[in-house]
């Protein structure tokens, strides 16, 4: 039991570290009550152990080779323009806050005015304001690191489109992690209320200047109201030493739509946990995934889809490249509640091996208490495909360029639903990085 | 086919009015657990000395374990210390052909819906009858001996084979595979042996079917089937039990071994009692079965047809060891009332080239609840192997769960795996499509699901396809309406 | 000579396929094999074009007087030989276009020309699909992903028609075509013949034969060219079938 003991240890010195750096009490009550309830939940949940189904395949070994410290120099202030300028995306015109080490930029970041239906704000900044109402409605906290989250989050985006209002333009969220000499880590918070009738489009992104040792912790919640769409799309570019962990937890009124896409490609340990949960009828959800995994990487994606109303529709489809030893762990469950029905719900997981050493772990599961609903999954795993790969070196392309141009072909189906150009340039961009990179 | 409760209740009690159990009447330990009830089990059946030293093993490794808490499977906890361990008829009939056996017991035989003189004449079927833990009948021995075949009850076996059960008794499930599988290692009452030398082809179905009577009796079966290189051999499982008031538990253990070239066919139809439309009553079904294919080339084969008990747990599993070997697991489940059923299978694949198949059709109604729960490994060595599994569910009534967990784990690139599930419901279409052409709802349903069934039904051997589609639209009588 | 075929013996799985081929293909000549289901004619195709899975047990190819079995299957495509597949290989996710100019320039860059920019390639493209009458959007699509048989097959042709290979092999290209598709893609052969190119026709078909006129037809039976050729054996096939053929091999 000594190897757990070190880990638990560990979590209750972050949070204690965590605690200490915060100085003092939150200025906003409601605050002071959500991390109250973070640290007496860190405290009660402690490490998840393989026992627990939602860890089985992913390993937390890295927590015991890096000794993590809360992130000490408050914002980033020596950053300027000119340190992000590869990061900013080619022609985007709406608002912009950039969060270094989890902490809000001003001199990176244009917000934009608040007013013409959207309130921007941030957790450091909201001071004695009343917080958004559905702050910390939404999280599920269901592990300790949401817990940790909620107990030592310094900073994050509190963003309102009011209802009925349409953004024209997306709202880029770029975190930006710079190397510290020690590991830290760092728990970024976001809020996103899309009000009644609304339209927006969130972009959500994570990359690092220089590869050094960093755990991003973040917490996402998002409310979309009835009637409302939002179109979120997330690049995951962390630093290959990097550990990232995305807890994202959306929240779907009536009618509304959200479209979710997702390239997870950095990071040397990456998770998402994705817990949706459709709270009004006739909501519709589309997710997509395209998670990479080279050498000595694990990526992770949970889904948790809550049916919990009738005449909802989901789709879910993720789909990984292994390569070297690379890991991908993949549990999508989706749930249909008692009385949810007409739910039409389809998940699909399809990961391709490029080397013996890989290892794919995947379990879609279906939890289903209606009868009138239409549920299915699918799974593959496998090698590339030697017809297709002899029809193209029949055309004339080596091996090499032909399992790349295969790859990317089966990348596709996830990256054509970036609806931003910019967005879909970068992630295949840096997944042709990728796979020609793997096969020198 | 399928005697109602009622039915059942009036066959017990006749039999006790016409003194049929005073002639068979059972000797049981009284309930509790200890090494010294496992001696004295041991000491009844006049066991050899290796038999109750592995016992003891495995009880006092049994003693460390807890009972698996992860099935979406929902029961109070199981007093074992309430449950007696041991009941044997006093006087063993020895028996030489059919006609010796008590004309009683064969009538209830037939009421259960297994004609013994039937199968026999019909199909040339080997049936050796378990009747509250001991063999009291066994057939078609001469034949079956002719072949080479050896087919008998593990406590025969025991002294008459003791080296053949030596070599592989606890070879496929350990007695430290999991908790029931410790428990029936230690306690377990008798059940089959079956030896089918190299190269030969078992010239007969062999067949037994269990029957669990006696009160507060659990059942602790082992099955031991051994295939030896180039050998075939199809066997048949199938049980049924009447009504009781308190939960029974059964922990059964079969083990399946084939040696290169060797195949295996192993039938389940299982329809023991479910409990009442409350749930009450009905039998805990916890049973480890796995087979080996250790030969290259050999093949194992599952099919089971899953109607009864009020809450099953059984994952018949294949360890594809051979290069080239092949595992199948075909299953239809069916839940209904409060039934929970938490099945599947785990297909391991370690050999080059080994092949397996998965196809689970679950058919919930009422307030049943059930999880289809598969893993799919392909270990680094499983060069090009091949998975492919299919899981459907459906839903008869709004009050049903439905529930698929596949687990795949893959470590070969060059490995195969598709998985696929759906979960449907019957659709008003379909019903209103067979009635307008004059077919009564119920009889709609039944042929329906027996389409959905179809795939499964076509692996049974002919006369046990027949009664599982009678078993299904009897289990399913009334659950639409 | 092109391409040479001497004593070719083949084998899949340790099951002898192909035993004994000889085939000479001069450039400019249209060669026509015909010959029984699971003869072996696209197994022929297939170990011209490098496919794996094959195990050439004797005999040699020369294309060009290079050891062409010696090649990797791309660089047989750089030496200019085509197969237009009989089952064209659906490829999900890759873009068409971008698949032509890819293959067009690999091949370029391999034999040591310049490569087309996007510009010139569109040109190109655009020029050889009114050739094969292809529509235009099927340029955008994913390579043969949901395309009909007849889409695939054009496809192919079109392909064909990009690369203006030396030697081009087509298995069936002419099973599944309605009577206009046939047309064009005889129209699309008939474009690429020329004094140094040379095609070789795996046919069911005498119809396609008259569209494109071969100056050679070999029967193909029992993994051997059993049979050869002008134009009128393949009329003599049509009427008699090809049981004299091999029951006068057997004798
Ligand atoms: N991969 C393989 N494995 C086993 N047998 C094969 C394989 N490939 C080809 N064969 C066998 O080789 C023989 C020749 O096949 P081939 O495809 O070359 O025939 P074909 O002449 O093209 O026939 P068709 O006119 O039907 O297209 C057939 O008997 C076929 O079954
Ligand atoms: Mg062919």
């Amino acid at each position: 039991m000594s190897a757990a003991d070190v880990i638990a240890t560990d979590v209750t010195r972050v949070l204690a570290d965590g605690l200490a750096h915060a100085g003092g009490a939150a200025a906003n009550d409601a605050l002071h009550a959500v991390r109250e309830r973070g640290a007496e939940r860190v405290r009660a949940l402690g490490l998840p152990e393989r026992r627990q189904e939602a860890w089985r395949y992913t390993s937390l070994g890295f927590l015991q080779r890096a000794d993590y410290r809360p992130f000490m120099d408050g914002p980033f202030s020596e950053l300027q323009m000119s340190d992000i300028e590869d990061l900013l995306l080619e022609g985007h015109q709406g608002p912009r806050l950039v969060f270094v080490n989890g902490h809000y930029a001003p001199a990176l970041s244009t917000p934009g005015r608040s007013g013409d239906g959207l309130r921007v704000s941030t957790l450091a900044a909201s001071g004695a304001d009343a917080l958004p109402a559905d702050f910390d409605q939404i999280a599920a906290h269901g592990h300790v690191f949401s817990a940790l989250n909620a107990a030592l989050a310094a900073d994050g985006a509190l963003i309102e489109v009011t209802p009925g209002t349409e953004l024209s333009d997306p709202i880029d969220v770029l975190h930006v992690a710079v190397g510290a000499d020690e590991p830290v880590i760092f728990h970024p918070r976001h809020l996103f209320v899309i009000g009644q009738g609304a339209r927006a489009a969130l972009i959500e992104r994570y990359a690092s200047l220089g590869d050094s040792v960093y755990f991003n912790n973040v917490l996402l919640e998002i409310a979309v109201a009835d009637g409302a769409q939002l179109r979120h799309e997330c690049l995951q570019q962390e630093s290959p030493l990097a550990q990232h962990l995305d807890d994202l937890n959306v929240q779907l009124g009536a009618g509304s739509t959200y479209r979710y896409t997702l390239a997870a490609l950095g990071g040397e340990w990456s998770r998402c946990d994705i817990t949706l949960r459709f709270a009004g009828e006739g909501a519709s959800a589309e997710l997509n995934g395209l998670m990479l995994a080279r050498d000595g990487q694990l990526n992770d994606v949970h889904l948790d889809i809550d049916h919990a109303v009738p005449a909802c529709s989901s789709r879910e489809t993720f789909k990984s490249i292994l390569d070297g030893r690379g890991r991908v762990v993949f549990d999508g469950r989706i749930r249909v509640a008692r009385d949810a029905q007409k739910t039409d719900a389809a998940l699909a997981n399809h990961n391709l091996m490029l080397s013996r050493a890989a290892e794919v772990d995947t379990k879609p599961t279906l939890e289903i208490f209606a009868d009138d609903v239409k549920c299915s999954h699918g799974t593959t795993v496998g090698e590339l495909d030697k017809d297709m790969l002899f029809y193209l070196r029949s055309r004339g392309i080596a091996e090499p360029a032909g399992k790349r141009m295969l790859c990317q072909g089966f990348a596709e189906d996830v990256l054509h639903n970036f609806d931003d150009a910019a967005m879909r340039a970068r992630a295949a961009h840096l997944l042709d990085q990728r796979l020609a990179r793997s096969s020198e | 086919m399928g005697p109602t409760a009622k039915d059942m209740d009036a066959l017990v009690s006749r039999g006790y009015e016409h003194g049929f159990v005073t002639e068979i009447e059972t000797d049981v330990i009284p309930p509790g657990l200890s090494e010294d009830v496992i001696r004295q089990i041991s000491l009844l059946k006049n066991e050899p000395h290796w038999v109750l030293d592995y016992r003891l093993k495995a009880y006092r490794h049994w003693l460390t374990m807890t009972p698996p808490a992860w099935a979406s499977v929902h029961y109070p906890p199981i007093d074992h210390q309430a449950i007696s361990y041991f009941a044997a008829p006093k006087k063993k009939p020895t028996l030489d052909s059919l006609d010796d056996v008590d004309p009683e017991l064969l009538r209830t035989y037939e009421k259960l819906g297994i004609p013994i003189e039937e199968q026999k004449a019909l199909a040339g079927v080997a049936v050796d009858a378990v009747f509250d833990s001991v063999s009291v009948a066994t057939t078609f021995r001469e034949n079956l001996a002719e072949a080479g075949v050896i087919f008998c009850s593990i406590s025969e076996a025991m002294h008459d084979h003791a080296e053949l059960l030596q070599q592989y008794l606890g070879s496929v499930v350990p007695h430290t595979d999991n908790y029931y599988a410790a428990l029936n290692a230690a306690v377990f009452t008798d059940g089959t042996f079956v030896y089918v030398p190299k190269g030969v082809r078992c010239p007969m179905e062999l067949s037994t079917y269990f029957r669990i009577n006696a009160q507060n009796t659990g059942q602790f079966e082992r099955t031991l089937i051994v295939a030896d290189a180039g050998s075939h051999v199809s066997y048949l499982e199938g049980c049924t039990a009447p009504q009781r008031d308190e939960n029974q538990l059964h922990a059964a253990v079969v083990e399946l071994v084939a040696m290169d070239d060797a195949q295996i066919k192993y039938s389940t139809v299982q329809n023991w009692y479910p409990g009442d439309e409350q749930g009450r009553g009905g039998i805990y079904n916890f049973v480890t079965k796995r087979g080996d294919c250790r030969g290259d080339r050999s093949k194992i084969s599952w099919t089971q047809v899953e109607t009864g008990s009020a809450i099953t747990w059984k994952y018949p599993s294949c360890l594809l060891r051979g290069e080239d070997a092949i595992g199948e697991f075909y299953s239809v489940a069916v839940t209904r009332g409060r039934q929970q059923a938490d099945t599947g299978t785990k297909m391991i694949h370690i050999g080059r080239n080994t092949r397996s198949t998965i196809v689970s059709k679950g058919i919930s109604a009422g307030e049943g609840n059930q999880a289809y729960r598969g893993l799919v490994r392909m270990a680094q060595k499983a060069e090009n192997a091949r998975n492919h599994t299919q899981c459907d569910s459906l839903l008869i009534g709004d009050r049903c769960g439905a529930h698929t967990y596949p687990y795949i784990e893959v470590r070969n690139p060059s490995a195969h795996v598709e998985h696929e599930a759906t979960t449907s419901k019957i659709s008003e279409d379909q019903l209103f499509y067979c009635r307008s052409r004059g077919i009564s709802e119920e009889d709609a349903v039944s042929l329906i699901v027996n389409g959905f069934c179809k795939e499964i039904f076509n692996e049974l051997p002919m006369e046990f396809a027949v009664e599982a589609q009678k078993l299904l639209a009897i289990s399913l009588e009334g659950a639409v309406g | 000579m092109l391409l040479s075929i001497r004593n070719l013996k083949a084998e899949v799985d340790g099951k002898a396929i192909l035993k004994g081929v000889d085939l000479e293909v001069r450039p400019g000549e249209v060669h026509a094999i015909m010959g029984p289901n699971g003869s072996g004619k696209s197994t022929l195709a297939h170990v011209l074009a490098g496919r794996d899975g094959y195990d050439v047990t004797d005999g040699e190819v020369l294309f060009e007087d290079q050891d062409l079995l010696a090649l990797a299957p791309e660089e047989r495509a750089a030496l200019g030989l085509f197969l237009a597949f009989q089952y064209p290989v659906e490829l999900p996710g890759v873009n068409n276009t971008h698949f032509l100019k890819e293959a067009l320039n690999a091949q370029r860059r391999a034999r040591g020309e310049s490569e087309l920019d996007s510009v010139a390639f569109l040109k190109l493209v655009r020029e050889k699909m009114q050739l094969v009458s292809m529509k235009p959007e099927l340029l955008k699509r994913q390579v043969n992903a949901g395309f009909s048989g007849g889409e695939k097959k054009r496809n192919e042709i079109l392909q064909m028609a990009v690369f203006e290979p030396k030697l081009a092999v087509l298995d069936e290209t002419d099973s599944g075509l309605d009577i206009d598709a046939l047309r064009t893609v005889s129209d699309g052969v008939n474009a690429l013949r020329s004094p140094d190119r040379a095609v070789i026709m795996v046919t069911h078909y005498q119809r396609l034969l008259d569209y494109i006129e071969p100056d050679f037809v070999h029967v193909l039976a029992g993994g051997r060219i059993v049979r050869s050729g002008d134009k009128s054996l393949a009329k003599e096939l049509e009427q008699r079938g090809y049981a004299w053929l091999s029951d006068g091999e057997a004798a």
